[in-house]
């Protein structure tokens, strides 16, 4: 029943907020591009449904093959990071110079390079997450117990095996602590990016031309779609760390051991 | 100990009866830095003979373990380990050990825990050849965890999870087993079952012993032989046999005997700790 009751919260929460806004819109009367009622922007994203879907779809895809490159050059990157202390400090200023510097500073150079088209998007998705990503990444392969590696050693377990059975499930909690951070990030430089690579479609096209066109129901249908893409986005990663950590202790009243009499 | 599963209790080998002791141990010293930890430490541990470490905090006695287990080099002094380097026997899977904290993989149920290190290094091969290698199930329900297999180490108390860590060498079927204060971080009552069981899985396989403790009657109930350590540098102060016979029941505990052994170890750390 308690159960029951918190998982409805999320959706009680929300429902507020948005009443609230209505309310706020209904009351104050301002002008439709500063902000519009909900009921409004579902009306505009209900009158073409297929469009809006086929506009976050594309916007989608970018972000999300631009995290899955980020993830795995992270992985790549991290482990002999992890490793090495020396190429960690040899490599973690030039992390935090990509981290810190605006992609949006260097977008437009990097379109010239690669070219127009959903590559430089992708590109550009990919380096912003990479610094995060191999934070986590590192940090999360530091911090295996040493006790049980010294258990690992005194079998003479083989470097591959420490990896697969200890090294990389210690890392999954750190790993995913970053990766809920890096879902936000890859749809905003792929929103950016579509700005920049004057490609035909995607919700930054369409917020740009909305810009353009001093256009209220585009731009806002836009940031709805953004929005529901990032819900998305989080839930997807939920749920695999509900699979992949249900020992963690984050995620420990979802299982609930009782012993067999 | 009760439901010995493969081996029966009495039929221990004796020490005594071996003539080449399992683990030597010459001239063993070690430095970290300029701190001194370890004089030339020197003993033997015969076949099937349960040796403790005996010392107080800091006197380099969990250093010594590990450089029999291999996982420190030592600076000089020669380590043997059933006729090989520490190293080699590492490789070859006949070294069970037990760290002081149990070290349990989060994810993994109690029985995958235990079974783990059967399953590293498997080209090792020299394990689970035949009758040697216990059962892990067998082992975790003579420890009382038969209603825990397919717990996660979470839902343990501490005593539980120490426990699991026990089966996890014992499991290996291992030539020897190091132990390095596995019961320190237990209450009093815990840590005494604990010592009573562990004699009890020890008296039933033919296991050669390393336990490394500063609890006085810890080492008089485990041990064949205890060998006490001055503070730091350690060094050997005394080598004290002790012959209470087996198998051990817990009411040992309350045997004039048993305080007598007691004392005398008191008196030897007191020796070494005055020098």
């Amino acid at each position: 029943m308690r159960r029951r009751l918190l998982s409805t919260a999320p959706i009680v929460g929300i429902a507020c907020f948005l009443a609230l806004w209505e309310l706020l819109v209904r009351v104050t009367h301002p002008k439709p591009f500063v902000l519009r009622a909900p009921s409004n922007v579902l009306r505009v994203l209900a009158r073409d449904p297929g469009y809006w879907w086929h506009q976050s779809v594309v916007t989608a895809r970018e972000a999300a093959i631009g995290f899955a490159l980020a993830l795995l050059v992270a992985l790549a990157i991290g482990a002999p990071l992890a490793a090495s202390r020396f190429a960690e400090r040899a490599t973690l200023p030039v992390l935090v110079l990509v981290q810190v510097t605006p992609f949006v500073a260097y977008a437009p150079s990097v379109v010239i390079w690669i070219g127009f088209g959903w590559k430089p998007i992708i590109f550009l998705t990919s380096i912003v997450c990479v610094p995060l990503l191999t934070f986590g990444v590192v940090g999360g392969l530091r911090s295996v117990d040493p006790s049980a590696l010294e258990v690992f050693r005194s079998v003479a377990a083989r470097p591959v095996e420490t990896w697969w059975r200890l090294r990389l499930p210690s890392a999954l909690p750190a790993i995913f602590t970053s990766a809920r951070g890096g879902v936000g990030l890859a749809l905003i430089v792929a929103f950016l990016g579509e700005q920049f690579a004057l490609v035909a479609d995607g919700l930054g096209v369409v917020g740009k031309k909305a810009v353009a066109f001093n256009n209220g129901d585009q731009l806002w249908g836009a940031v709805f779609c953004m929005a529901a893409l990032g819900t998305v986005g989080l839930l997807a990663i939920g749920a695999g760390e509900r699979f992949l950590l249900r020992w963690h202790a984050s995620q420990r009243d979802l299982v609930r051991y009782r012993p067999t009499p | 100990m009760a439901g010995v599963r493969w081996l029966e209790t009495g039929d221990r080998v004796s020490s005594h009866d071996v003539a080449t002791p399992d683990i030597v141990v010459s001239g063993v010293h070690k430095s970290f830095g300029h701190r001194e930890v370890l004089r030339p430490v020197s003993f033997t541990v015969d076949a099937g003979e349960i040796v403790t470490l005996l010392g107080p905090s800091g006197c380099g006695k969990t250093t010594l373990l590990r450089i029999v287990a291999g996982l420190e080099p030592a600076d000089g002094g020669e380590v043997c380990v059933h006729g090989d380097s520490p190293a080699r026997a590492r490789r070859s899977k006949s070294i069970g050990f037990v760290p002081q904290a149990p070290a349990l993989l989060p994810w993994r149920t109690v029985r995958e825990n235990a079974v783990l290190l059967r399953q590293l290094n498997r080209s090792a091969g020299t394990v689970l050849s035949g009758s040697t290698a216990p059962d892990p199930v067998e082992l975790l329900e003579q420890v009382g965890l038969g209603g825990f297999l397919d717990a996660h180490p979470h839902e343990l108390s501490g005593g539980m999870q120490q426990r699991v860590a026990l089966v996890r060498a014992f499991a290996l079927g291992p030539r020897v087993l190091l132990m390095d204060e596995p019961f320190a971080a237990l209450d009093e009552l815990t840590r005494t079952d604990m010592r009573h069981l562990l004699a009890g899985l020890c008296e039933s396989s033919r296991v050669s012993v390393v336990f490394v403790t500063h609890s006085l009657p810890e080492a008089v109930f485990l041990s064949d032989r205890v060998v006490v350590l001055s503070g730091r540098p350690g060094r050997v102060v005394a080598s004290v046999e002790v012959a209470l016979g087996r198998p051990r029941a817990p009411e040992l505990e309350d045997d004039p005997a048993f305080f007598a052994v007691e004392t005398t170890l008191r008196h030897a750390l007191r020796d070494g700790a005055g020098r």
